[in-house]
């Protein structure tokens, strides 16, 4: 019996309990090989900076919770390989996402250079809605830059992106990038120009209150059948 | 959601693949581009047929194309788990960890796949013990009111 009642208390844990958070936003980050995609999502899910970071195979995914104007928001982050033979498939990933993490590396013009094509993938794979962030990352090897602030700046400007340079090595702007581009997913939300009933908003809602009832228990006693 | 084991493909990116994949057979001539991506879809189908059909193509990828070895190996894990094939999966896992100890992206897939294996496990012993206890339970049932006598057992409830 205490077996019984210890699994069934692991599974309602695991099964049934109430949603801690109120939306899930669907993130993708896309940019050329080696601009350090992996590493800022990883410095953002674990706070740690992958030294010798190898090229990633297909997708790679991570979450975290965070928290807007009071509500929980699960971020479900896709981060795509930047290697073109993986281009073809990785695209599928970009329908239905909120937000997309546009990275290029400031230490590399090439990486810069491409992105009016990486910006035409998601412009035309994405909504309307989608916010698009542009990140310059490896801003801590600032000697050997390659691009400027200003430049990218009006880069972003010019195509309506918002924008940080940020360093996925020291974590300078990462939180920063990923938490105002939820910001901005969320305001979208309130001013009603994102639509929750979209199939492919990249949004879900979730009750904060269980969002089903409990699976009723069975009976805690064996009914005795004398 | 909340690992890649759980994605499944849209099925447009299926047909798109297999198209081309098709198209090509047809041809007499795969490039080893339209043969992984046919087969990296296959293996996110909801399908188990089709997941399994992605292990081949994989498989016959890994044995004639070096250059993608890697990607094949991850997704041979990938598949394997989605069938719920743990033991191979791990050991597609453990090939790419010799060659490539410290890579992230297969160390947490190594986890999920352990998760899994746990999780499906503990199932499988609460089902063992709820047919044991109902097992119990109709043998009790079956014994006449005098029989329980015999046996000298009292009932409280």
């Amino acid at each position: 019996m205490y077996l019984n009642l210890a699994f069934r208390t692991h599974f309602t844990n695991m099964t049934s309990g109430p949603y801690n958070y109120s939306y899930i936003f669907k993130y993708i980050i896309i940019g050329d090989m080696g601009v350090g995609k992996s590493c800022l999502l990883h410095q953002f899910t674990e706070k740690k900076f992958m030294a010798d970071c190898p090229h990633t195979i297909g997708v790679e995914f991570g979450t975290r919770i965070i928290e807007v104007a009071g509500q929980k928001i699960k971020l479900q982050i896709w981060d795509t390989a930047g290697q073109e033979r993986f281009r073809a498939v990785t695209r599928s990933y970009y329908r239905g996402a909120a937000g997309a993490l546009m990275v290029y590396d400031i230490t590399r013009r090439s990486t810069y250079n491409h992105l009016s094509s990486w910006l035409t993938d998601t412009r035309n794979l994405t909504n309307p809605s989608t916010v698009i962030f542009l990140i310059g990352n490896k801003s801590d090897l600032d000697g050997q830059r390659d691009v400027t602030y200003e430049e990218a700046k009006q880069f972003a400007d010019e195509n309506g992106l918002m924008f940080v340079e940020a360093s996925a090595k020291t974590g300078q702007n990462v939180e920063e990038a990923f938490l105002e581009t939820a910001k901005k997913i969320y305001q979208s939300i309130q001013d009603g120009r994102l639509d929750l009933n979209a199939a492919e908003s990249g949004v879900q809602h979730k009750p904060a209150s269980p969002g089903r009832p409990l699976a009723a228990p069975p009976a805690a006693r064996d009914n005795c059948a004398c | 959601m909340d690992d890649v084991l759980d994605e499944v493909v849209p099925s447009e990116d299926l047909q798109k693949f297999e198209k081309v994949y098709h198209e090509q057979l047809h041809q007499g001539r795969v490039t080893p581009k339209a043969q992984f991506e046919y087969a990296w879809c296959l293996v996110r189908s909801k399908y188990a047929a089709d997941i399994r059909k992605g292990i081949l193509l994989l498989k016959d990828l890994f044995n004639s194309h070096a250059e993608g070895k890697r990607d094949y190996l991850f997704y041979l894990a990938i598949g394997n788990a989605r069938i719920k094939e743990y033991n191979k999966a791990l050991h597609y896992v453990k090939a790419f960890l010799e060659i490539e100890p410290a890579n992230q992206q297969v160390l947490s897939l190594e986890r999920q796949i352990n998760k899994r294996m746990e999780k499906e496990g503990m199932i499988g012993i609460a089902q063992e013990i709820a047919f044991g206890l109902s097992n119990e339970r109709f043998i009790w049932r079956s014994l006449s009111s005098v029989e329980k006598a015999k046996k000298g057992v009292v009932c409280l409830v």
